[in-house]
């Protein structure tokens, strides 16, 4: 899944960005960042990196003390949450700490509120986000009746159903089995399609390895790699300062090259590794069968 | 008045003679004063009683605390000058100021020093069973954790729209529900986690239940309830006998 | 005798239509490292829950059939008492710490059970030892990083001397290396105080290569229990919508092409034995 780069000036851009917290504490310290329209990109790193923190500036919840944070060539400083979060939608981890109305469809309605949208408008997006995540049935019912994996499709439909240009998820595949995390798989590729630029903060190096092309590592509020997520995963940064571990397929590329089986570079994802695989044993089972002619 | 002044009320773990004191004594200290404060709305007076505090604060290495919470108050302050000297007179208004900066003081030496883990036990050697000396830790404990919860709260409505200033009293009201709701609904589940945590660990099995740490009163704390109990007496004797006490004492503002 | 029986047990919670634990018979040895897996919604909580009686005492509802944990019904022995035998370490540790040390933390359960000043110091050392944490004892529970707050949780909860160690998804809000030394710390546990030590995980690639035996749950039934090569070979495994390693599900399809032959293997060290065999 690619995420193509369509326009020259980055929609994301942040320069020399500093922040601290009331406490004293540093959270980012010098961080630069330059987001095209339409990529996808992780961002990964240890808890307390600075990951959070710095979604937080792209829509104004935070506001840095030093450096600019722009989006789509605007200074965050000249705008309010409201405004900002009209381009930026932000899907927090967490969907009980947004819940409260008395019903999902009550629930859309207040997402839309402040984006001065006439009524037969808010009734087409609300009846349009709950057929695309298919939780129409549940309509009328209150969210708290919800199970965990459809709470958190009704975050993300809440913040959809704005139509922000710029999507950024935080932890989305958290506790979630493979059907959710397919059906989420899903929504970012069209997402993508759709245009948008959309930024995924994970700890799940399996789902970025297989999915993002981008990868931006952070480790005590600094940005310590920034490049395609095949090269910025590998050994140099497996320390303890960065949080990750070797994606399995990087693992069981120099495995197999312990016992003499060398996967040529372009052996990077799963399918990429099952069809080396297939052709290197139907290869060994033919010279087999060659041999024994 | 910003959430600043909170944090001269938040207690950090140190190691003075303060500190060590038994949390009773402490809270003796600051009933000693208050009722030390109360009793006198001369200037002077008070103002001896407000100096015979720094002393302590020193000893807790506690005057940048101190300077933060009378600054906290700085606001209160000058719209107490203001009435009071429209209405009374300004040294009356000076005496009101010096009595709230020996209360405020006084308690917040005590939430400043006292361990809430030792406030429990404290509570339960005064014959508060268990159960309700440990809520109350358990309250103090969840205190940072709610703040968070909270500030989480409030990030993610406002990254649906949601925004936190609006006109109009009812809708001031109104405006409070997305940031109350799931704030209760979070503290409650959070309550049922805790409880079954509570539960697996055997909570409140046993009449018996031993402690790993005890408080216990020391020869420190005698010495300082003595010195505490003195000073009430002067205070009091003091008050009776206004009149025989020296001039100066009784000084006051000619406003 | 068995550590842990299910006797065709049911409960549905008060409130709800559906049952969320349904007809399930189980019995798990000691000395075992066990991986619990299944889809989200399947009753691996509920299943949890059930261990140390707070199901049926401490959630409302309905059941029926009988759980025993050594011999003891989890209806008749209080949970308190039943708490002696099984430990649980609950999702969110945030939640499970309620001292205002680590210190106090850890001797929490012990004070509960009335066990004598000398015991639990004794304990403690130990525990803390074990998990890595002595440099924490006079720190708070809100200072602690994720990864300090799971390791202050499971030291609390192995003073009590549980014969059983249930964990609901502990690397949860962990970041990988983190994760990744959780587990090993519990694998390293389980052998070395040869207690049975029960995983509910979604992370399949770290803990596959650690486990023993794995309980696989659908819609609140437990569709098999098994040793872990059974299991992985089964039918069951590959048809549920958990986290399957890679190496599995690459060799998964290998297999249904008739490419390969004989038992998947799980984890990057089997599938490189198979490989080498092959040579």
């Amino acid at each position: 899944m690619v995420g193509k780069i369509t326009e020259n000036s980055p929609v994301i851009f942040t320069k020399d960005v500093e922040y601290a917290y009331s406490n004293g504490t540093l959270a980012l310290k010098g961080i630069n960042l330059s987001v095209f329209k339409g990529e996808l990109i992780a961002i990964m790193g240890k808890n307390g990196a600075g990951k959070t923190t710095l979604i937080r500036t792209f829509n104004g919840l935070i506001k840095p003390q030093k450096g600019d944070v722009l989006i789509n060539g605007k200074n965050t400083s000249l705008k309010n949450i409201a405004e900002l979060s009209k381009n930026v939608g932000i899907i927090f981890q967490n969907p009980m700490h947004q819940l409260f109305s008395n019903t999902i469809e009550e629930e859309i309605k207040f997402s839309l509120k402040n984006l001065d949208l006439s009524d037969e408008e808010i009734r087409n997006r609300t009846n349009n986000i709950l057929k695309t995540f298919n939780i129409e049935k549940y309509r009328k019912r209150s969210p708290l009746t919800l199970s965990g994996g459809e709470t958190k499709k009704l975050a993300i439909a809440s913040i959809f159903c704005r139509n922000p240009d710029i999507l950024v998820f935080d932890e989305p595949t958290l506790g979630q089995d493979s059907r959710e995390i397919a059906f989420f798989t899903n929504l970012v590729k069209q997402e993508l399609d759709k245009g948008k630029t959309i930024v995924i903060v994970t700890h799940n190096i399996e789902f970025a390895m297989e999915n993002v092309p981008r990868t931006i590592l952070m480790a005590d509020g600094r940005i310590i790699a920034d490049g395609p997520t095949r090269s910025v995963i590998n050994k140099e940064f497996l320390t303890e300062r960065s949080s990750l571990i070797l994606p399995q397929i990087c693992q069981f590329n120099s495995e197999l090259l312990k016992i003499g089986i060398k996967c040529p570079d372009d052996v990077n994802s799963r399918n990429e590794m099952k069809s080396f695989l297939e052709n290197y044993l139907k290869n060994k089972i033919n010279n087999i069968k060659g041999e024994t002619y | 008045m910003s959430l600043e002044f909170l944090n001269a009320f938040k207690f950090m773990k140190k190691n003075t003679f303060l500190h060590n004191l038994d949390p009773r004594s402490k809270l003796l200290f600051s009933i000693v004063y208050t009722i030390s404060a109360l009793i006198f709305t001369e200037i002077m007076p008070l103002l001896i009683i407000l100096l015979s505090i720094v002393p302590v604060l020193i000893s807790g290495r506690l005057i940048k605390q101190w300077i933060k919470s009378i600054r906290g108050l700085f606001f209160l302050f000058i719209i107490i000058i203001i009435l009071n000297t429209f209405f009374m007179s300004l040294s009356f208004a000076i005496s009101m100021i010096l009595r709230i900066s020996i209360m405020v003081s006084a308690f917040s030496i005590f939430f400043l020093t006292v361990d809430p883990n030792d406030l429990a036990l404290s509570l339960i050697s005064m014959k508060i069973p268990y159960e309700y000396a440990f809520s109350f830790s358990l309250a103090f404990r969840f205190v940072p954790t709610i703040a968070t919860e909270a500030q989480n709260i409030i990030d993610a409505q406002q990254s649906r729209g949601y925004e936190m200033q609006t006109s109009g009293f009812i809708n001031q009201i109104k405006n409070l529900f997305p940031l109350l709701v799931p704030l209760i609904i979070c503290s409650i589940k959070r309550a049922f986690n805790v409880a079954e945590a509570l539960e697996s660990r055997a909570f409140g099995s046993q009449k018996d239940r031993t402690f790993l740490y005890k408080i216990k009163y020391s020869m420190k704390d005698w010495i300082f309830t003595i010195y505490l109990v003195s000073i009430l007496i002067f205070a009091v004797f003091t008050r009776f006998n206004f009149i025989l006490m020296p001039v100066w004492l009784t000084w006051s503002l000619p406003v | 005798m068995d550590l842990i029986n299910f006797n065709n047990f049911s409960y549905r919670y008060k409130g709800n239509e559906e049952y969320a634990l349904n007809n399930i018979t189980l019995n798990i040895q000691e000395n075992k490292f066990i991986l619990l897996a299944g889809e989200t919604g399947s009753g691996k909580t509920s299943l949890i829950r059930c261990t140390n009686g707070l199901i049926p005492q401490f959630y409302a509802g309905f059941y029926k059939g009988s759980v025993e944990i050594a011999g003891l019904d989890t209806v008749e022995t209080s949970i308190a008492d039943l708490s002696t035998i099984v430990g649980i370490v609950f999702q969110n540790p945030e939640n499970q710490l309620v001292a205002m040390t680590v210190e106090n933390e850890i001797a929490f359960g012990m004070e509960n059970l009335g066990i004598s000043r000398d015991e639990m110091i004794k304990r403690i050392d130990e525990s803390v030892k074990l998990t890595e944490i002595e440099h924490l004892l006079h720190k708070a529970p809100f200072e602690l990083s994720g990864g300090e707050q799971q390791r202050v949780a499971i030291a609390s909860i192995l003073v009590l001397k549980p014969k059983i160690l249930i964990l609901d998804e502990p690397t949860a809000l962990l970041d990988p290396y983190m994760a990744k030394k959780i587990l090993n710390l519990l694998k390293a546990i389980q052998v070395e105080q040869k207690i049975t030590v029960i995983i509910s995980e979604h992370r399949m690639d770290l803990i596959l290569p650690l486990v023993d035996d794995i309980i696989l749950m659908k819609d609140g039934h437990v569709i098999e229990y098994d040793n872990k090569d059974k299991i992985i070979n089964g039918e069951n495994f590959k048809n549920l919508a958990i986290n399957h390693p890679m190496v599995f599900s690459i060799f998964n399809d290998l297999h249904i092409n008739k490419i390969i032959r004989g038992n998947i293997p799980a984890s990057i060290p089997e599938a490189i034995k198979y490989l080498k065999d092959l040579k």
